[in-house]
């Protein structure tokens, strides 16, 4: 009897401390006034190309900012970078910022216990610092209309073509390739005409995720699924595969390790790489003095228009603790500035999500007018479809085993549709 | 490979049974002495196998907040109807057979042929042979990853120069599966010849003079004497070879191919490693765990009664 008096007051004592937590959730206080450390995950670091760079580039300009302020970063690859927040937050690691890519969105939102940033930050600073951003790109963030990340490094694919295996395969390198047919007709040439690659695009490999397979089927009107019910075997996505199928085995399509086609981009052996906007820095530093580099819009089926997705990621802030909130929420509004983007944008190749910058000489104007390969992708912008996350707690399974039989439908030698179709009926036993 | 010896006393260890204590009330003296060691054994073997048992019929994203789900032999079910699984499994039996001849065969006989070598030769030639095996298997792979290249790799190369054309090593899924079990091999090989080579030099050089009086020819005596006293090590290379080989193989399949093209070149630890921690779905991986720890501990039984029963001793 005594004993269970003691455990109820017991459970009244730890709810009872636990109740002004919850409760500070809303009470984030408006400056960092003592010195205050938050770790910040970030895919960018842990990359060799220009990314890494103009990431330390932005820390240590927040740093000159924020003295008080010290951000630890945590450099995972973008593939792992998802497990690994989920290893620590298992360990009792909690991080306070990460840079995670759409495709988790939900599961970070309903399994991970990211914080909405409705829930964390006054609704006029929230407004103060959105405005201006691309309501499309803020929209990708959101679930059940609150912002659960924000858009941060954010590009759409675009086509990067060599254009001296254009001149080689006696295509126009000015006219580039505009519909599927097109490329088709070039890959075929370059392929016959040179012995190198034709067209390849980075959507099977491990580091790719979705989106550019995304992007391709919903150009031809295709959707990866609907509410629950996956539907990429079926009509229009299943159809967008079974051309990238056709290019395969007529060779204009190449068969390359699908986990490095940059690299072969980059050592020129390749005529046409459909990619994100974020290679771009790194590739026109191979390119430079060995081939002519360009690019191009992303081709369409037809006359349909395209549906670029997003590639890239989203800032996520798990801070429990007010403070750490504060010094987070602090690093979010800087790294998602019109300086930052200056820099994201001129160094790393990824989109600003500012547009009113692109044009203002005190910030992108100059740079724009010297690279004017940054245009069909801003271009694309206008037509931005949501790159499709997966719900439920086997998100994953289900669009490991879609991604496993896209790869089989395009590479194998079975009927891609039937391969498409088991596929999706065996995936769909994990949707919730 | 890093942990060889634990690899080559585990099966060992099975054999041993403690005896019986011969007087009642022996004290506990024995147990405390063996404790540490039996509570890491339960720890880090007995208790994360039964954990494993039991996750293999959950459904569980590996968060701590997510709740565990009881699905019954629904995880067992799902993995059997992927045609994945049994991609997996005849690949593990490939991996096992591809590299018996790099891990038993060529090891036994440049062990036997290269005995008679003497001084620097020997040295030059034992150290030629180890190299690869000390090299970490992560750079070993990206070290072939260039040499293997479609477009600009060495042997490519090379082969293009003879006008051969190029091979896909790893972006063919016919090529593939034979190439990493040669990776996989050829790290092996060195080890194995070293095994051999101080197994061979451990046998009584009278038996091999008593033979040669008698007139043995050089054949007859690696017959007759050499191969008989090597049985032991042949029998345990081999059961390493079938119990280990496949899971030599990982490092090279996660750097190099992913388990791709098309699935050619996963098997079952990668796929198991592939299910726990690149989708989170620790249910499926607890339950091909399952399924691989049965399959390896009956194969293991088996080995274990082939060896006593073939292996030849020099008491």
């Amino acid at each position: 009897m005594l004993r269970r008096t003691y455990l109820k007051l017991m459970s009244t004592l730890v709810v009872g401390a636990l109740v002004p937590f919850s409760a500070a959730f809303a009470d984030m206080p408006a400056t960092v006034d003592g010195p205050v450390t938050i770790s910040f995950y970030n895919y960018n670091l842990a990359s060799a190309s220009a990314g890494a760079d103009a990431t330390k580039e932005l820390l240590a300009a927040f740093k000159q900012k924020f003295p008080n302020i010290t951000v630890e970063t945590i450099a995972v690859p973008s593939n792992e970078i998802m497990s690994r927040v989920q290893a620590d937050i298992v360990a009792g690691q909690q991080p306070d910022v990460a840079q995670l890519v759409f495709r988790d969105l939900i599961y970070i939102a309903s399994d991970l216990g990211a914080n909405a940033l409705e829930d964390m930050v006054s609704p006029q600073e929230l407004k103060d610092h959105l405005s201006g951003m691309i309501p499309q790109g803020l929209e990708l963030g959101k679930v059940d209309g609150k912002t659960y990340g924000l858009a941060y490094t954010f590009s759409t694919p675009i086509l990067y073509y060599n254009a001296d295996l254009f001149r080689q395969a006696g295509l126009d390198p000015d006219s580039p390739p505009k519909t599927w047919d097109d490329v088709k007709k070039a890959g075929d040439a370059i392929k016959q005409k040179t012995g190198k690659n034709g067209f390849f695009p980075g959507a099977y490999g491990p580091a790719d995720g979705t989106f550019v397979y995304q992007a391709i089927v919903m150009s031809n009107g295709g959707k990866v699924r609907q509410g629950n019910t996956l539907t990429f075997a079926d009509g229009d996505a299943a159809d967008a595969v079974k051309m990238l199928r056709d290019m395969v085995d007529s060779g204009a399509h190449a068969r390359i390790d699908v986990a490095s086609p940059a690299d072969t981009m980059a050592s020129g052996n390749l005529g046409m790489f459909l990619y994100t906007s974020a290679l771009y820095a790194s590739l026109k530093k191979s390119a430079a003095g060995k081939f002519d580099l360009r690019v191009a819009a992303m081709p369409s089926f037809g006359d349909k228009p395209t549906a670029p997705t997003n590639s890239g990621s989203a800032l996520f802030v798990f801070s429990k603790d007010p403070v750490k909130q504060r010094a987070s929420y602090e690093l979010l509004k800087f790294l998602t500035s019109k300086e930052a983007y200056t820099i994201i944008t001129s160094k790393i190749g990824y989109l600003p999500l500012r547009l009113d910058i692109v044009d203002d000489p005190k910030y992108l104007g100059e740079w724009v007018k010297q690279n004017p390969m940054i245009r069909p992708n801003l271009e694309q912008l206008n037509r931005l479809t949501p790159n499709i996350a997966f719900p439920g707690p086997n998100y994953r399974q289900a669009e490991n085993m879609m991604m496993d039989s896209v790869r089989q439908a395009v590479f194998g030698s079975g009927d891609p549709i039937a391969t498409l179709k088991t596929a999706e009926q065996a995936a769909q036993d994990l949707m919730p | 490979m890093t942990d060889i010896q634990a690899d080559l006393t585990q099966p060992m260890s099975i054999a041993i049974r403690p005896a019986p204590s011969r007087q009642r009330g022996a004290g506990i003296a024995p147990w405390l002495y063996l404790a540490p060691a039996l509570i890491l054994l339960f720890m880090w073997t007995y208790v994360p196998l039964v954990e494993a048992f039991k996750l293999s019929f959950y459904q569980w994203n590996m968060l701590p907040t997510a709740p565990q789900r009881f699905v019954g032999l629904d995880n067992y079910r799902r993995i059997f109807a992927l045609s994945e699984m049994r991609t997996a499994l005849w690949n593990t039996l490939f991996y096992i057979i591809g590299l018996f001849p790099m891990s038993v065969i060529i090891p036994l006989f440049v062990a036997i042929l290269t005995q008679d070598l003497q001084g620097r030769l020997r040295m030059l030639y034992r150290t030629l042979i180890f190299v690869p095996m000390i090299v970490p298997p992560v750079v070993a792979a990206i070290l072939w990853r260039w040499l293997l290249s479609d477009d600009h790799g060495l042997v490519n190369n090379l082969l293009a120069l003879a006008g051969l054309g190029t091979v896909g090593f790893l972006t063919d899924p016919h090529c593939a599966l034979a190439t990493l079990t040669w990776i996989t091999g050829w790290k092996l090989i060195g080890f194995s010849t070293l095994l051999f080579s101080a197994a061979n030099a451990g046998i009584d050089r009278s038996y091999v003079e008593a033979a040669r009086i008698d007139g043995a020819s050089r054949w007859q005596i690696v017959r007759d004497i050499r191969l008989p006293l090597l049985s032991p090590t042949i029998m345990l290379l081999s059961m390493m070879t079938i119990l280990f080989g496949a899971q030599w193989s990982f490092a090279y399949i996660s750097v190099l191919t992913n388990g791709g093209p098309l699935k050619s070149t996963t098997n079952i630890f990668y796929v198991l490693w592939e299910y726990g921690f690149e989708t989170l779905s620790a249910g499926w991986s607890a339950a091909a765990g399952m399924i691989t720890f049965a399959s390896f501990a009956v194969i293991a039984f088996c080995c274990l009664r082939l060896m006593k029963r073939y292996a030849v001793y020099d008491n």
